[in-house]
C-alpha cells in the first residue's frame, strides 16, 4: 500500500513536471529566423537628379524573423523583416553612374487563416520604415537625393507546405502594399542648402497614399532541407515609387537571394536569471 | 458551414491578388526623348523650359528659341554639330551658370567677364604678396608695408576653418584696416563665403532672400525665404574693411559681396561683380551630356535681383600706366581709403 502510494506520488510529481515543461514551451517563443544574401538587377529614376533612368546591379541582405503571438487565441504572428541594399547603376549611354542605398525595416502582425494542413493565408499590417540615398556622380548642387519615408502597409501572405518524396518544403508568397505614410522630399527646384543650411523645410514632408506612392514589395521564398540545415531561396520583386512635389522617383529591383533558416526557441530570462550551469556557454 | 467559410477566404484572397496587376499599370515614369539629335534637342529645351529660374526675369521667349534652333537640327548631324547648336541655344540665357558638358567640350557663356576689363593680374599680385605670404586654408595673407592687412581668397571651393580665421584675424589685429580681395574668385561653396562674412558683423543682419521653383511653369516660385548673416562667436574684425571685386567675382562670391556690402565698416572697391545669383542644378540629356543651369534665385535684402552683378561703392579700374609700372590700382585705392 505504501509502495503504491509512493509510486502514485512519483507519477503525480512527474506528471506535474511534464505539464510544467509543456507549459513552458510556449508557441509564441518559437522563432523562425532567416538570413539571406543576394544580387539582382535594379532600375532607378529620380527626376530631382536626372530625367533618365539608371540601370545596374544591386546587392541586398535581409534578415527575417517570424513567431506566433498570444493575440486572438494564438492566431496572430509577428514578422520582423530588415533589409539593406546598395546598387551601382549607369545611364543608357553608359557615361555616368549613380550609387544608391536603402535600409528598410518592416515590423507588424498577420492573422493566420489555417485552410488545411498544407495551406495558410495570412493577412495583416506592417510598419514600413525606409532610409537611404541616390548619389549621382556628375551633378552640381543636386548631387544626391535623400530617401526617408515611413508607411502603414497592408500585407498578405500565402504559406504552402508540401513534400517531394521525403523532402519537406515550404513555399511562401508575400506582398506588402504601403497604404498611407509620410515621405521626405525637397520641393521641385529646392536645394538641400536651402532646406538644411538656411532652414526652409516648408513642404518637404508630405503625406502619401496609394496615389502618390504606388509601391509594393513582393517576396517569393522556398525553404528546403539540406542535410541538417534548412536553406531559403528568395526572389524579391521590389517596386518603390513616388510622385511628390512634382518630382518622380522609382526603384524597380529583381533580387535573387539565398540563405539559411533557423528554428529557435526563446528562453525566458526574467530578472536576469541565468541559464542552468550545465547548459551555459559563458 | 466550414467549407463556406473557406470559400469566403479564398474569394477574398483571389480578389486581393487580382488587384495586384493594377498596381503595375500605375508605374511612375518620366517621359523622355530618344537619343537622337532631335531627342537631345527637345530634352534640353524641356529641362530649361521647366527648371531654369530666370526666363521671366530676363524676358526670354523660350518658345521662340525652340523655333529658332529646331531649324538647325537634322537627323544626320554630327555630335560636334549638335553640341554647337545646343551651346548656342543655351547662350541665349546669358548666364555664367549655364553649361553643357560633353566628353570633349564645355559649352559656356563667359561674356559677363570677357567683354569687360580684367582688373586683375597675377603678376601685379605677386608685387604685393611676394613669396613670403602666409597661407591658412584657402586664404593667402600678408601685412603690407603701410600696416594694411591683405587677404586673397581665390576660390570659395577651398575651405576655411574657424581656427584658420581666428589665426588670420589675430595676426592682422595690429593693422589699420583690412583688404579682402575676391577678384577672380569664381565662387564655390556658399557656406565658406558665409563663414568669412560672419567675422565682420556684430549683429544678425538680413542679407537677402532665396526662392526655388515649385513647378514647371516659368513663374512657379516659392515665397521668398530670408537669409541672415549671424555674427561669429569667435574673433570678429572691428576696423574698416575693403572688399576688392572685378567681373570674375561670380556666384558664391557675388553672394559674399552682397552680404558684406550691408555691413557698416565694409566698402566694396573695384569693378562690378559678375553676378550669377541662381544656385545651379544639373540634369542630363539622353546621350549623357550633362547640363548645368540656374535653378534657385538669390535676391538682395531689398528683393532686387543680383543676377547681373553688384556695383562697387568705389568704382576703380586698373589703369594701363599703373599696370605698366607694376601697380595694382585697385589695391592702391583700397590702401588709400583704409588710411583715410
Amino acid at each position: 500500500m505504501r509502495k503504491t502510494a509512493a509510486l502514485l506520488a512519483i507519477l503525480i510529481g512527474m506528471s506535474g513536471i511534464i505539464s510544467a515543461q509543456s507549459d513552458s514551451l510556449q508557441a509564441n517563443r518559437y522563432i523562425t529566423r532567416a538570413t539571406t544574401l543576394g544580387v539582382g538587377y535594379t532600375n532607378i529614376l529620380d527626376t530631382y537628379l536626372s530625367p533618365q533612368e539608371y540601370k545596374g546591379i544591386e546587392g541586398r541582405v535581409a534578415r527575417e524573423t517570424m513567431r506566433m503571438t498570444k493575440l486572438f487565441n494564438g492566431n496572430v504572428s509577428l514578422q520582423n523583416f530588415f533589409q539593406a541594399n546598395l546598387s551601382y547603376t549607369h545611364n543608357n549611354p553608359d557615361n555616368n553612374n549613380t550609387f544608391a542605398g536603402l535600409v528598410n525595416w518592416n515590423y507588424g502582425l498577420h492573422y493566420q487563416f489555417h485552410i488545411n494542413d498544407h495551406l495558410k493565408l495570412l493577412a495583416g499590417g506592417l510598419g514600413d520604415f525606409n532610409g537611404g540615398f541616390v548619389y549621382n556622380l556628375q551633378n552640381s548642387n543636386n548631387p544626391a537625393s535623400a530617401k526617408a519615408y515611413a508607411n502603414i502597409a497592408a500585407s498578405g501572405m500565402i504559406i504552402y507546405r508540401f513534400k517531394i518524396k521525403n523532402y519537406q518544403l515550404v513555399a511562401r508568397y508575400q506582398a506588402n502594399l504601403p497604404v498611407a505614410g509620410v515621405l521626405f522630399s525637397p520641393n521641385y527646384g529646392q536645394s538641400y542648402y536651402e532646406i538644411f543650411t538656411l532652414g526652409n523645410s516648408d513642404g518637404v514632408v508630405k503625406f502619401t497614399t496609394l496615389k502618390n506612392q504606388p509601391s509594393v514589395r513582393q517576396l517569393f521564398s522556398l525553404d528546403f532541407p539540406v542535410g541538417c540545415s534548412k536553406l531559403r531561396l528568395n526572389y524579391l520583386w521590389d517596386i518603390q515609387q513616388s510622385k511628390v512635389n512634382q518630382l518622380k522617383t522609382h526603384t524597380y529591383s529583381h533580387i535573387f537571394m539565398v540563405g539559411f533558416v533557423r528554428d529557435l526557441y526563446l528562453v525566458k530570462n526574467k530578472k536576469g536569471n541565468p541559464l542552468p550551469a550545465n547548459v551555459r556557454a559563458y | 458551414m466550414k467549407s463556406k467559410k473557406y470559400i469566403t477566404y479564398y474569394t477574398i484572397w483571389s480578389i486581393a491578388f487580382l488587384f495586384l496587376p493594377l498596381l503595375f499599370s500605375s508605374c511612375v515614369e518620366e517621359a523622355t526623348y530618344n537619343n537622337t539629335p532631335q531627342g537631345n534637342f527637345e530634352e534640353l529645351w524641356k529641362i530649361i523650359d521647366e527648371q531654369y529660374c530666370f526666363l521671366d526675369y530676363k524676358e526670354i521667349d523660350w518658345d521662340a528659341i525652340h523655333t529658332k534652333y529646331k531649324k538647325r537640327i537634322s537627323a544626320n548631324m554630327t555630335n560636334d554639330g549638335l553640341f554647337e547648336v545646343l551651346g548656342d541655344m543655351l547662350a541665349e540665357l546669358k548666364d555664367g551658370h549655364v553649361n553643357l558638358y560633353s566628353a570633349n567640350n564645355v559649352a559656356r557663356y563667359w561674356k559677363w567677364f570677357e567683354d569687360y576689363p580684367t582688373n586683375f593680374s597675377d603678376s601685379l599680385l605677386k608685387n604685393y604678396l611676394g613669396t613670403d605670404y602666409r597661407i591658412a586654408g584657402g586664404i593667402k595673407y600678408k601685412i603690407l608695408e603701410d600696416n594694411i592687412g591683405y587677404i586673397y581668397y581665390e576660390s570659395f571651393t577651398d575651405g576655411i576653418g574657424s581656427g584658420n580665421l581666428d589665426e588670420v584675424l589675430n595676426y592682422m589685429a595690429i593693422c589699420d584696416g583690412l583688404i579682402i580681395d575676391v577678384r577672380n574668385n569664381g565662387g564655390g561653396i556658399i557656406t565658406n563665403a558665409s563663414k568669412l562674412a560672419e567675422r565682420f558683423t556684430n549683429e544678425k543682419v538680413l542679407t537677402g532672400y532665396i526662392r526655388h521653383k515649385t513647378g514647371t511653369a516659368h513663374n512657379a516660385f516659392s515665397d521668398p525665404y530670408p537669409i541672415y548673416l549671424e555674427p561669429s562667436n569667435n574673433i570678429r574684425w572691428q576696423k574698416k574693411v575693403a572688399v576688392l571685386t572685378n567681373r570674375r567675382s561670380f556666384s558664391a562670391t557675388n553672394d559674399f559681396v552682397n552680404s558684406m556690402r550691408i555691413l557698416p565698416l565694409v566698402t566694396i572697391i573695384g569693378d562690378k561683380t559678375g553676378g550669377g545669383s541662381g544656385l545651379p542644378f544639373s540634369s542630363e540629356l539622353p546621350n549623357g551630356w550633362n547640363v548645368r543651369f540656374s535653378s534657385s534665385p538669390h535676391y538682395a535684402a531689398d528683393m532686387s535681383q543680383i543676377e547681373w552683378g553688384i556695383d562697387p561703392d568705389i568704382k576703380t579700374d586698373i589703369t594701363p600706366s599703373d599696370f605698366n609700372r607694376g601697380i595694382d590700382t585697385i589695391i592702391e585705392r583700397a590702401r588709400a581709403f583704409l588710411k583715410e
